[in-house]
């Protein structure tokens, strides 16, 4: 694995900090790998028309969370260098929270404590409760 | 109170430090400083980072199964309190942390192990190619100069010692890697060290 490229990058892009701001903020990679489930997928790809948003809605990259004007511009984008390079970094399982603290060295546990002494509990009750019914059902049958 | 972790770099983020992004869908990511929330903005893999935690374990510069890891944990189920329990636990939490530093120092020595002889072979090398630039000591004033005859004697002496030097180097590789069969042994924790642990 090489380091990231430093040289290069640039493009003219200028105003870097207009471009983080939190209003111009796109889908991270997890939120996309759920969009990418059959389902949700499908229900992306089929949306209905809508006047807000860019050719009505009707063309959308689901990989890249992107709305195209036209059919024509949503195929030249899936042949373009920046849908390849989205498509590789799907590839791999996006990065969590869980595996931040994984590599802190921090697991999880979610077990239920005392669920064990609960259930003996309750089984001894209804032990106790059924041995005194089982009496109750003798005179019952007797009867 | 919770010492979260980093969501970049997994360090630690204590109460009143650092920042908290949440996002629309309401998750939350910490981070423990600007450096770390602005590679964030950036949309950086933390796995391709190299000063990350995450980069560190993905590619085997840290221990990673070790039965250490085994007692801290993110408990989202309330534990119900106990005295006792507490109090072993501190203690345990000073045995367990002395272990791990001891398990991280083994894994570091087996790590870096290959490196002396490596470096060596490596040193030797450099002398035999660049032979042409290493003057001995006498030839510094002028009229010390030796004739041409005599400084290739010199330059044959160094080539050979040089020679020597590599050949042992070599030598010292190879006793290591019959110790070890492959390379990549390196990354994993010996046997000895990850076996069962005491704590009392």
């Amino acid at each position: 694995m090489g380091r990231l490229r430093r040289s290069r990058t640039h493009h003219a892009r200028r105003d870097v900090h207009r471009l983080a701001r939190t209003r111009v903020r796109v889908k991270d990679l997890d939120q996309i790998e759920i969009d990418l489930r059959p389902g949700n997928r499908a229900k992306l790809e089929r949306q209905e028309i809508d006047e807000d948003k860019p050719g009505l809605g009707q063309h959308y990259c689901v990989e890249c969370a992107k709305y195209c004007e036209t059919d024509l511009a949503l195929r030249n984008h899936t042949k373009s260098k920046v849908h390849k390079r989205r498509l590789k970094e799907l590839r791999d399982p996006a990065y969590t929270l869980t595996e931040a603290e994984k590599a802190a060295g921090l697991g999880q546990d979610n077990r239920q404590r005392g669920v064990e002494e609960v259930v003996k509990r309750f089984e001894g009750m209804n032990n106790e409760a059924s041995s005194n019914t089982q009496e109750g059902q003798k005179e019952a049958t007797t009867a | 109170m919770r010492i979260e972790k980093c969501y970049f770099c997994s360090a630690n983020v204590y109460p009143g430090h650092g920042t908290m992004f949440v996002r629309n869908d309401a998750k939350c990511f910490r981070f423990c400083s600007s450096k770390c929330h602005k590679n964030f903005k950036m949309k950086r893999n933390p796995r391709k980072v190299r000063w990350t935690k995450a980069f560190r374990r993905a590619n085997g510069k840290e221990m990673v199964v070790d039965s250490t890891f085994e007692f801290e944990k993110r408990r989202n189920v309330p534990v119900r309190y106990d005295r006792e329990l507490v109090a072993t636990t501190l203690k345990a939490m000073e045995r367990v942390a002395e272990i791990k530093a001891k398990r991280e120092k083994a894994f570091w020595k087996n790590r870096m192990s290959g490196n002396a002889a490596k470096n060596a072979r490596d040193a030797a090398l450099n002398i035999e190619k660049h032979i042409e630039l290493v003057q001995p000591r006498s030839g510094t004033t002028a009229a010390a100069v030796p004739n041409l005859e005599e400084k290739e004697k010199i330059r044959e002496k160094i080539k050979v010692r040089a020679a020597g030097r590599k050949a042992m180097a070599l030598q010292q590789l190879e006793g290591t890697n019959k110790s070890k069969t492959k390379k990549e042994s390196r990354l994993i924790p010996s046997g000895g060290a990850s076996m069962g642990m005491n704590v009392d």
